[in-house]
């Protein structure tokens, strides 16, 4: 293959912790690889290329994202079953990632079906090919490699865990590194050779350091002790399965490999762990709200124990390092900080009710900033039928119609012949080609071989936002909150590639603040600078949403609509001259007898609560979650930045 | 067979910014490809085509589908890499680079390259029919209306433009190629955004908006209509101009790897990424390079203060810190002030 030259692995300036563990998986491939998650342009790909020239005796194989089954699992050989009429094998990228590195860069954006099939193998450590005639299985281990910028999507969480170690990579702060980086960059792009050349020497100590680690790496004593450690953090950071405890110890292993030791230390388990557990721990279910809070003196006794343990550790007589452990209770009472002061900015007043007199409210229209952006749980926003769509996003997965989307396998064609799959049928034909009469061609194929595309494409849904701006949200700053919650989802939007439109209501009508668009960032303006004030006309809102999504609905019938209602539901101006609520009310209804999905979140925070916006809820046949609620994935989320 | 003509880059009224990122471009294909940003009818795509007519010629060897320098054994084809391991001459022809067009309609076996039916059918035989990435190694890959662009196709094509190498795995096919290309792409930002990820990928973008002046509105309807009414006269007319920026350009591309900057100057563009906080380091080495490359342009062996100034306002704009909802706004002031600081 041509790529001669690949930017010197120890010419990365920095990133020490990514290097640390590409060393660590190739001194000990039962570590599992690695996933190697931040922003763009930090070298993320570099190393992992530059890595491959310091294999002894491995290569890195990459799997592109465009690749099908076929060619991931292996399959019938075509030339040898036309020529030959023979059934054999042809090995697929899973053979040859067997014993070396399975490299995918933006691993988050691989197809779902591709995904599955890399999880059963990785799973088994066997490839079982079952296909076109062929039956064959071969051993299939590799150690796992992934790259990807977290912003474009985050990956299913089995799929995560098996990856053995996770790194986070930024780009440099030192100014003096930064330009560092600029200069080596500039010097190897005008002449790759020399450059490469003049690292040579540093590349080979590498090499041989990681031979020699190779070597030792078996040697290296793991003590009833360590194993307790290890098992201990993994179980104190809740980490899910067993697979966090041995993803240490291996690593561990490594550590003390290429240090020339035979013994692990405290420090090694506890370095291993800063790598081993961060992507382990546990995402609490949507259903259960937020985790169980610590208490302080749980804490201590933990790191008692933890200091006791490593008293008798054997050589291990590092002193017991309690950083971590520091970084924890910082880390939870950031948490705590940032949860009490989104509280506090809402001392819960007695002072509700004012907007029911809210003609007072009229023209003190006030514009807040939003709050703070935190991730959310995941929207589920699932098609209710199974019919093809197209359009592009990626909430939900659907099976499109022909020439959209991705191939990512094939099947017998049911009814009008549209995508053919040609290789797979040209696979079907290759066997029977001797007995066939062929009419001067190579391949005589029937109606019987032909087989059709599978495509699989996520489509986006289209989700429409319907804000309450009236006084009521005004009060207390809690349009800042709404408006952080708000802005959380579009986030959630941004990544699923969804559509977005969203209208407000206010004094006394609603407005289209945006027609659906997949701009999410104009979205984002317009919500930025949406001010509150006045009645709240609810039964307006909802009847102005409920038309719009009709239209998108008419108009693109892939789309999978979803609205989502963000108010207290205290209604008080009707749409003709009735009872406001019940206007409101009649209108959710015609929502749901749409089958048009809905969430509502509850903005209401007084003291009395008139839990109106849960009845809207009801009508609309709408999930429902109070604004507080929301937050819950934020708690999860920050565990995981906890472990370093 | 007529020649359909093209209209001039250098008839173009105005829009000097989107010029100058095209032109760096052509002299260095390492910037990393340009991005267009503008409302409709701004000659946003009138620019790139026209580009077609300044792109220089190069060798390439005879006869291979990715057009492999002969020279440059480094990003070579498997076919070429075995030619010259066997000790073959490979013969060689001189071709002009050009513009490779990539509708957004395209489907990703096209994209990619994928099976050669017709082969299999006829011959029994796998081989490889090359794709749009193909044809785009060495040449400009132009994508008209980006942000428009299927998802899983812009997947692929960051895979190659990142690994500058295009790895087939399809369809019974296994195979994979260079790719190496100038990503050009076009978009109106009114109809979506494009994806942070591939954002960072093009070196430098540009802003582009209708002229405001009346004059200048009017030398724009007066040049458009004196081009439909005759085309081949109007090409002839700016014949002369085009062939004198053809000329610099090839004078800077033969300048461009003796150009230097000063470690100052490096250590004010760092400074610069830092307080700006932008995402990783592709705005620091990519603002040197394109500044690095106005100099050439400007025929001077040292990169200036301004080359670098003028260079960071097309290298930086799209790489602010954009987690998807936070401001973006590119503050060229802030970006004045930062400079002036030092």
């Amino acid at each position: 293959m041509g790529r001669n030259f690949v930017f010197p692995f120890p010419a990365v300036e920095g990133q020490d912790p990514v290097k640390k563990a590409l060393l660590w998986n190739t001194v000990n491939p039962l570590i599992g690889g690695v996933l190697i998650s931040g922003e763009k342009g930090t070298a993320k790909s570099t190393l992992v290329r530059g890595m491959a020239a310091l294999l002894p005796g491995m290569k890195v194989v990459e799997l592109p994202l465009n690749v099908t089954e076929d060619r991931l699992v292996g399959t019938l050989d075509l030339e040898k079953a036309i020529k030959e009429g023979k059934k054999v094998f042809e090995p697929g990228i899973l053979q040859k990632a067997h014993g070396n590195i399975l490299y995918v860069d933006e691993v988050n954006l691989l197809s779902d079906n591709i995904v599955n099939c890399l999880l059963e193998v990785s799973a088994s450590g066997v490839n079982k090919v079952e296909r076109e005639g062929i039956s064959f299985s071969h051993p299939a281990r590799f150690i796992l490699i992934g790259t990807m910028n977290p912003e474009e999507g985050m990956l299913r969480p089995q799929f995560i865990d098996r990856f053995g170690l996770y790194v986070e990579v930024k780009g440099l702060e030192d100014l003096n590194l930064r330009v560092d980086v600029i200069k080596r960059r500039l010097k190897y792009e005008r002449d790759p050779a020399a450059y490469v050349g003049q690292w040579l020497e540093k590349a080979v100590e590498i090499k041989e350091q990681i031979a020699l680690a190779r070597d030792k790496v078996d040697l290296v004593q793991v003590s009833e002790n360590a194993v307790r450690l290890a098992a201990r953090i993994a179980e104190k950071e809740n980490c899910a399965g067993h697979r966090a405890e041995l993803a240490v110890l291996e690593t561990a292993k490594a550590i003390a490999a290429l240090c020339g030791r035979t013994y692990l230390t405290v420090k090694d388990i506890e370095e291993a762990a800063g790598f081993a557990l961060p992507h382990r721990v546990r995402q609490k279910s949507s259903a259960s709200v937020c985790l169980p809070e610590q208490d302080p003196q749980d804490d201590g006794t933990d790191a008692g124990q933890r200091e006791k343990d490593t008293e008798s550790p054997e050589e291990g007589r590092d002193q017991p390092n309690s950083e971590q452990q520091e970084n924890h209770n910082q880390g939870r009472d950031m948490d705590r900080g940032g949860d009490s002061s989104t509280r506090n900015s809402e001392p819960d007043s007695g002072e509700n009710n004012h907007e029911e007199s809210a003609a007072a409210g009229e023209n003190d229209d006030d514009i807040q900033e939003p709050g703070e952006i935190f991730i959310i749980k995941p929207l589920e926003i699932k098609p209710v039928d199974r019919r093809k769509r197209r359009g592009s996003g990626k909430r939900s997965k659907t099976i499109t119609g022909p020439e959209h989307g991705r191939y990512v396998r094939y099947t017998f064609p049911r009814g009008k012949l549209r995508d053919i799959a040609f290789d797979a049928t040209i696979r079907a034909a290759a066997l029977f080609q001797r007995e066939r009469g062929k009419n001067g061609l190579a391949l005589a194929i029937r109606n019987s071989d032909v087989r059709e595309k599978v495509r699989e494409r996520r489509t986006g849904s289209t989700i429409l936002f319907i804000v309450d701006a009236s006084g009521s949200m005004g009060a207390n700053q809690r349009m800042k909150a709404v408006k952080g919650a708000v802005l959380s989802l579009l986030n959630d939007v941004y990544q699923k590639r969804d559509k977005v439109g969203m209208l407000a209501f206010r004094k006394n009508t609603a407005e289209l603040l945006l027609g659906v668009t997949r701009s999410v960032d104009l979205a984002q303006k317009k919500l930025r600078d949406l001010p509150t004030g006045g009645k709240t006309p609810l039964a307006a809102g909802l009847c102005l949403g409920y038309e719009l999504i009709k239209a998108v609905m008419l108009k693109d019938p892939d789309a999978i609509p979803f609205i989502v209602v963000v108010s207290d539901g205290r209604a008080n101006v009707p749409l003709t001259g009735g009872d406001p609520v019940d206007d409101a009310l009649r209108a959710a209804r015609k929502i749901a007898a749409e089958g048009i999905k809905s969430l509502v979140i509850d903005t209401e925070r007084d003291y009395i609560k008139l839990g109106l916006a849960r009845k809207i809820a009801e009508a609309m046949k709408a999930d429902y979650q109070k604004l507080d609620e929301l937050e819950a994935g934020r708690i999860a989320c920050s565990v995981k930045g906890l472990v370093r | 067979m007529k020649k359909t003509t093209v209209y001039p880059f250098t008839a173009i009224v105005g829009q000097e910014n989107m010029k100058l990122a095209l032109m760096l471009n052509v002299i260095n294909p390492v910037l990393g490809g340009a991005l267009i940003k503008g409302e409709k009818g701004t000659a946003k795509s009138t620019a790139v085509r026209a580009l077609a007519d300044l792109l220089p010629a190069m060798e390439a060897v005879r006869g291979c589908p990715f057009r492999c320098d002969p020279q440059d054994k480094s990003d070579m084809c498997e076919g070429c890499l075995a030619k010259v391991e066997e000790r073959q001459m490979l013969t060689s022809h001189i071709v002009k680079m050009r513009v490779v067009e990539l509708p957004v309609s395209a489907t990703e076996d096209r994209v990619v390259g994928t099976l050669d039916i017709e082969h299999a059918i006829k011959h029994g035989e796998k081989k490889f029919e090359p794709g749009i990435l193909a044809q785009a190694n060495r040449n400009i890959l132009y994508v008209d209306e980006i942000n428009l662009l299927d998802d899983h196709i812009v997947d692929v094509l960051l895979d190659a433009a990142a690994m500058g190498f295009n790895t087939v795995e399809r369809e019974g096919v296994s195979y994979s190629h260079p790719a190496q290309f100038v990503l050009v792409g076009t978009m109106n930002p009114e109809e979506g955004d494009i994806r942070p990820q591939l954002l960072d990928r093009f070196g430098l973008s540009v802003m582009v908006a209708g002229e405001h002046q009346t004059e200048q509105r009017m030398e724009v309807i007066k040049r458009r209509l004196a081009y439909e009414q005759d085309p081949e006269n109007f090409v002839k007319q700016y014949q002369k101009e085009q062939e004198e920026l053809g000329q610099r350009i090839m004078l800077a591309r033969q300048l461009l790897p003796q150009v230097a900057i000063g470690d100052d100057l490096l250590a004010l563009v760092a400074q610069v990424a830092i307080k700006l906080d932008v995402d990783g380091h592709r705005a620091d080495i990519t603002t040197i390079k394109a500044a690095l490359t106005l100099a050439a342009l400007n025929g001077r062996e040292k990169a200036s203060l301004d080359d670098v100034k003028r260079a960071a306002m097309l290298a930086l704009p799209h790489r602010m810190r954009r987690k998807p909802f936070e401001e973006g706004a590119f503050d060229y002031e802030e970006v004045e002030a930062l400079f002036a600081q030092q």
